[in-house]
């Protein structure tokens, strides 16, 4: 599904992302976990295509392609979604028509014909009950006025209407309360599929116990210092992050 | 005084002034008489005028337009692919000649009058010239000098009318370089109610010029729901004023979308003279290439306890220019006025360029006032949270777009108007979406 080699990228000058090297098979959950810092938001940016950063080394093949060479929107449309660390609120632009807009995006991509109404409406419907929001959401612009806890739900919902092969959720437990958290995990813990890989990326371990991850990984001054399943987690909760700076480097599962 | 018989303007000559409507009219004959002894001493408005700082003249009165159109005739179905409205009355203006054929006034409801200007200017007297000042920087005394049709349309006492009035003024590629002196005249009684849209728009790449004036008189309680929508071909010259004086508790809606044009001003203006009197103030420009358009918008309160709601959006791409000016004036005596006004402007390309100034004036002490304006591009972020969702670029820059000038259209309650301009509107935006 997705692997990533030798991954070195710069912000202004400033190398960030020292060498990634990780792979994902489909229906796989990879938790990449790590410090402020490590370069965690730097690599979620990277895969989506942001503008800004600049790949130094390294490649990303994502199912037999070089992701790293398409547009943000081609990479959307072959199935790779970004689960937004702060979804930004887009005024005059309804939930709806962004939801059937995106769809239509990848249908066409897919050689689809736009989807029929009745059935985007059935779709979108049972999909919002995997997230518990209500149907008035739907007519609300896209985040405005949302709660941290509805705007993260509503990037969930986007997901599960788009149903994509590789989803990376960037700090998607940050800013909820718990029970908000539970909802939005089960949203993720249903969407769970043998062809669809995820990667989370957080820094605390507490959304790892509510979607327990194959693999979890270490990311420290832009490299992955360890790798292991969830047990490592459950370790970096007791000790901390500081440890990691000690860990021999290239250590993987 | 010279006799008023060919009148040379920076427009081309007037054949005859005879030929004008109301010629028999001695008080009409005074006004014309008037604006014409003001336009021979001040002209066209130069640059130097502050009204007028942003937006040359040189340029229109280079043209040698003509004022002799010859007749034009249209069939009614390729008028239905101009008309905005569907189910409406309909007077229809071609090349600057009313159009009883193409018109649509029959069975008009009980209360409702529609006519030509030739036959509204008698018992005009009270209304003609009454909401404007001649003596303005501008073009309104032209417009009174040479005005040749328009439409009048009353609304009696009490009386709301349930279908839309749409005045449909088209410019034809068969009489180009025409000018048109146009002079609309509206008046409500107390209680009266009517949605009009008044529509220019051309039918091909014609070089034309419009001058109209709209004079909206409402009595108490009177509403008028008042859109403008200016479509004409870029090759076109669009000079308008709209103006009322509005009585105690009646209510001026206007939403002015400017979307042609080479050239296009519109200045309008409310006076609120009586308590409870309202008016909104909505516009949308969407420019490009080489447009030019200027907003210049003038609100008097004049007495206590009336409201004004003003939004303005802008959305300018090429090297187009656009100017919004606002003036609020809140008079000595006018407490407990209300008033809001915003203009926001996204701009698409280096080389557009807005100049805008909201002036508010206050001389009463009891009142609640506020303004602002915003230059901005597209969101950045906004863009890439788009296409991380699949929509390419261009999608995504034109949902942007339509994103930001919407709230101009949420505000128009009434669904078939919102449709219809929102119809528009969309096929003006950058392809994609």
């Amino acid at each position: 599904m997705l692997e990533i080699k030798n991954l070195h990228a710069s912000v202004e000058g400033k190398e960030i992302l020292r060498g990634i090297n990780m792979t994902v098979n489909p229906g796989e959950v990879h938790a990449i976990m790590g410090p402020n810092g490590a370069g965690k938001s730097t690599l979620s940016n990277v895969l989506a295509g942001r503008e800004g950063y600049e790949v130094t080394q390294g490649e990303v093949i994502y199912k037999g392609e070089n992701l790293l060479d398409l547009e943000p929107e081609e990479r959307a449309q072959r199935g790779v979604f970004l689960a937004f660390q702060y979804p930004v609120e887009i005024p005059g632009v309804s939930n709806i028509y962004l939801l059937k807009a995106a769809l239509n995006a990848v249908r066409k991509y897919q050689g689809l014909d736009e989807v029929d109404a009745i059935d985007f409406l059935n779709l979108v419907r049972d999909r919002m009950k995997l997230v518990k929001m209500d149907e008035q959401f739907l007519h609300r612009n896209v985040n405005e006025g949302f709660s941290g806890g509805e705007k993260k739900r509503n990037e969930i919902l986007q997901m599960a209407v788009l149903e994509p092969a590789l989803a990376i959720l960037d700090e998607t437990d940050s800013g909820l309360d718990i029970d908000a958290l539970r909802v939005v995990a089960e949203g993720v813990n249903a969407l769970r599929a043998e062809d669809r890989s995820i990667v989370m990326i957080t820094h605390y371990q507490r959304l790892l116990d509510h979607i327990v991850p194959d693999f979890v990984h270490v990311l420290s001054e832009g490299k992955i210092v360890k790798s292991g399943d969830k047990e490592l987690a459950k370790e970096l909760e007791k000790s901390g992050y500081s440890w990691v700076h000690d860990a021999p480097e290239g250590q993987t599962a | 005084m010279k006799q008023l018989t060919e009148i040379t303007t920076p427009f081309g000559e007037v054949a005859s002034a005879k030929t004008l409507p109301g010629s028999e009219l001695g008080w009409l004959q005074q006004l014309r008489d008037k604006a014409r002894a003001q336009f021979e001493r001040h002209g066209l408005p130069a640059k130097k005028v502050e009204d007028w700082k942003y937006t040359s003249l040189w340029a229109l009165s280079q043209q040698g337009f003509s004022h002799d159109a010859k007749a034009v005739s249209l069939d009614k179905t390729e008028l239905s692919h101009v008309a905005a409205l569907e189910d409406a009355y309909r007077f229809v203006i071609v090349d600057g000649r009313f159009s009883a054929e193409l018109s649509e006034l029959e069975g008009l409801e009980e209360g409702l009058s529609i006519k030509p200007l030739v036959d509204g200017l008698e018992g005009a007297q009270t209304m003609l010239g009454e909401q404007i000042d001649v003596e303005k920087p501008g073009l309104n005394a032209i417009n009174t000098m040479l005005m040749h049709e328009g439409m009048v349309l009353q609304v009696q006492a009490g009386k709301t009318i349930n279908k839309p009035v749409e005045l449909l003024v088209i410019s034809t590629a068969e009489n180009q370089k025409l000018a048109s002196h146009l002079r609309n005249l509206i008046q409500l009684e107390a209680d009266a109610e009517v949605t009009l849209l008044e529509h220019y728009v051309s039918l091909a790449d014609t070089e034309g010029f419009t001058d109209v004036v709209t004079e909206v008189k409402l009595a108490e309680k009177a509403t008028l729901n008042h859109f403008k929508l200016q479509h004409e071909s870029l090759a076109h010259y669009h000079i308008a004023t709209l103006a009322s004086k509005q009585a105690a508790g009646s209510h001026w809606h206007t939403n002015n979308i400017s979307l042609g044009g080479k050239l296009a001003r519109n200045d309008i203006h409310s006076q609120l003279l009586g308590e409870e009197a309202h008016v909104t103030m909505d516009g949308l420009y969407l420019v490009t290439g080489d447009q030019h358009v200027d907003n210049h918008t003038r609100i008097d309160h004049a007495v206590p306890n009336t409201t004004s709601d003003e939004v303005y959006k802008g959305v300018l791409d090429g090297n187009s220019h656009a100017v919004f000016n606002g003036k609020v004036n809140v008079h000595k005596d006018a407490q407990k006025t209300d008033s809001s006004q915003s203009n926001k402007n996204l701009l698409l390309s280096r080389s557009c360029e807005i100049d805008t100034k909201p002036e508010l004036e206050i001389y009463a002490d009891d009142v609640k006032c506020a303004h602002g304006s915003t230059v901005g591009q597209i969101d950045e972020q906004h863009l890439f949270f788009l296409r991380a969702r699949g929509l390419d670029e261009t999608a995504a820059r034109s949902l942007l777009t339509y994103a930001f000038a919407v709230d101009v259209l949420q505000r128009i309650k009434s669904a078939p108007m919102r449709q219809a301009l929102s119809n528009v509107i969309e096929k003006r935006l950058p392809k994609g979406a």
